[in-house]
């Protein structure tokens, strides 16, 4: 039968200084070329949107967008197929932050742009996290956005 | 000539939470490829097991299964067998039943068919009559074929699909030769391969907090606490543990974590701790776990040969 060990924690302490949880995942470009391996072309289309072409063909179009909250940065990337459907959507950035620097445009301007070559050590400089369970309900809501504006037949 | 010991790391939106899988020791095509392999089997799990798809195994079997056996997919069954076994080796104290409570709370959508006036079991009141009270309500049927007794019972696997989830996503890594990698489901997550992984754990009560760094290898960890919604706040949200003998979210235990050879196994007996504080001791030295909860005084509980590993916040 398994002993419990017991510790007192000291109260929660409001002004203690927390470490920002943030993730590099993918840069548009190379999110871009992993929705649509078979692109030689995008085509930039308004916005943080570009059709993707493969030769003379449209294969689908893909759409930028971000989640901003009042601790939450989250970009992330929708592929459309030239139906309108969500082939994929990946998470570009993540970035929880207690300082208020995520409204911050030099902040932004740290990965518009930025290429895949970046190399990124796992468990090292980027932490792991458990606990309490995020929400991804803000993302699913932007796809939802997202498919209203481009969910139909592109040509 | 590309390096043949890269490191990716991606995230997707699956679960109804960020599942991130990083995968190392590759070539870059490689390793995306098998990531590729592990999110479809998230996807797979998502589409079978969300109680939120209309055509989910879930809702086929909380529309049809009191009425006749619903056949279901063979990853489904797994997860029925288990939790139905975590059920009765926990006393109750997990449950897949506890959907019409998460509904009242607003924690899950109104479904039509599950709204309409449920008798209240008689036998869910005591802890020894509920054991075979989910027996006699989810009958798990040869050929992967499932009934219910009766039309009250409706189902979640919100509190094991996420593991079961993280096990099939490592199983595809390993499967594509990936040697080292992490599949993390919100905070439900697995490690393999030769290299310790740094886990810190939030604090229950102040999420944007750690409570304490886990070291591990080649195991799994999930937590359970309040929902966290940094969009909005930094404070955790009330708990979505429901404790089946009240019917009411876990009150008396802030959150919880369990490490365990399986995700599917941490992840469900993160509830059972939740809901049964140290008297969960048998069930995680059956599975071979270990555990931490914080309780509602602030204190933590740990359960004693995990101590090397686990390192508290200053």
């Amino acid at each position: 039968m398994s002993d419990w060990l017991r510790f007192t924690l000291p109260a929660v302490v409001a002004a203690v200084a927390s470490p920002a949880y943030a993730v590099q995942y993918l840069s548009i470009d190379a999110a871009k070329k992993l929705a649509f391996p078979s692109a030689n072309r995008f085509v930039e289309n308004g916005g943080l949107t570009w059709k993707a072409h493969a030769g003379d063909r449209l294969i689908g179009l893909f759409v930028v967008d971000h989640v901003i909250g009042k601790h939450l940065y989250i970009d992330y990337a929708v592929a459309l197929n030239p139906d309108g459907r969500v082939m994929r959507v990946d998470i570009l950035q993540y970035r929880e932050s207690y300082g208020g620097e995520v409204r911050e445009p030099g902040w932004l301007a740290q990965f518009v742009g930025k290429t895949s070559s970046s190399p990124l050590k796992v468990g090292s400089d980027i932490r792991n996290i458990s606990g309490a369970t995020l929400s991804s309900l803000h993302v699913t809501e932007g796809v939802k956005r997202i498919l209203a504006t481009y969910g139909s037949p592109t040509r | 000539m590309e390096a043949p010991h890269a490191s990716i790391r991606r995230a997707r939106p699956l679960l109804g939470t960020f599942v991130e899988i990083a995968a190392a020791g590759k070539t870059v095509d490689a390793l995306e490829a098998a990531v590729e392999v592990a999110f479809a089997a998230v996807a797979t799990v998502h589409r079978r097991m969300s109680f939120h798809e209309t055509d989910s195994d879930v809702s086929r079997l909380n529309r049809g299964a009191a009425a006749g056996a619903v056949r279901v997919h063979d990853w489904t069954y797994q997860v029925l067998e288990a939790a139905c076994d975590l059920h009765r080796r926990s006393g109750g104290a997990f449950d897949i039943c506890v959907a019409t409570a998460l509904q009242r709370l607003g924690l899950l959508p109104e479904v039509p068919a599950l709204s309409s006036p449920a008798p209240r079991l008689p036998s869910l009141t005591t802890s020894g009559e509920r054991d075979r009270a989910v027996h006699a309500a989810i009958e798990l049927l040869p050929e992967h074929r499932v009934r219910f007794a009766h039309n009250a019972v409706a189902i979640d696997l919100g509190g094991i699909a996420k593991g079961f989830a993280v096990d099939r996503a490592v199983e595809a890594l390993r499967r594509h030769d990936v040697p080292d990698g992490l599949v993390n489901a919100g905070g439900d997550l697995r490690v393999f391969g030769p290299l310790n992984h740094v886990i810190d754990i939030r604090d229950p009560r102040q999420p944007d907090r750690p409570i304490c760094r886990i070291t591990l290898r080649n195991a799994a960890l999930a937590s359970s606490a309040g929902r966290f919604d940094p969009v909005h706040s930094r404070d955790a949200l009330d708990c979505s543990v429901i404790d089946p003998a009240t019917a009411m979210p876990a009150r008396w235990t802030s959150g919880a974590s369990v490490c365990a050879p399986g995700c599917m196994i941490a992840d469900a007996l993160t509830k059972v701790v939740m809901n049964a504080g140290e008297a969960a001791a048998p069930i995680l030295e059956y599975h071979g776990a270990d555990a931490l909860f914080v309780s509602a005084d602030g204190r933590v509980h740990m359960t004693a040969n995990w101590k090397n590993e686990v390192h508290l916040a200053a």
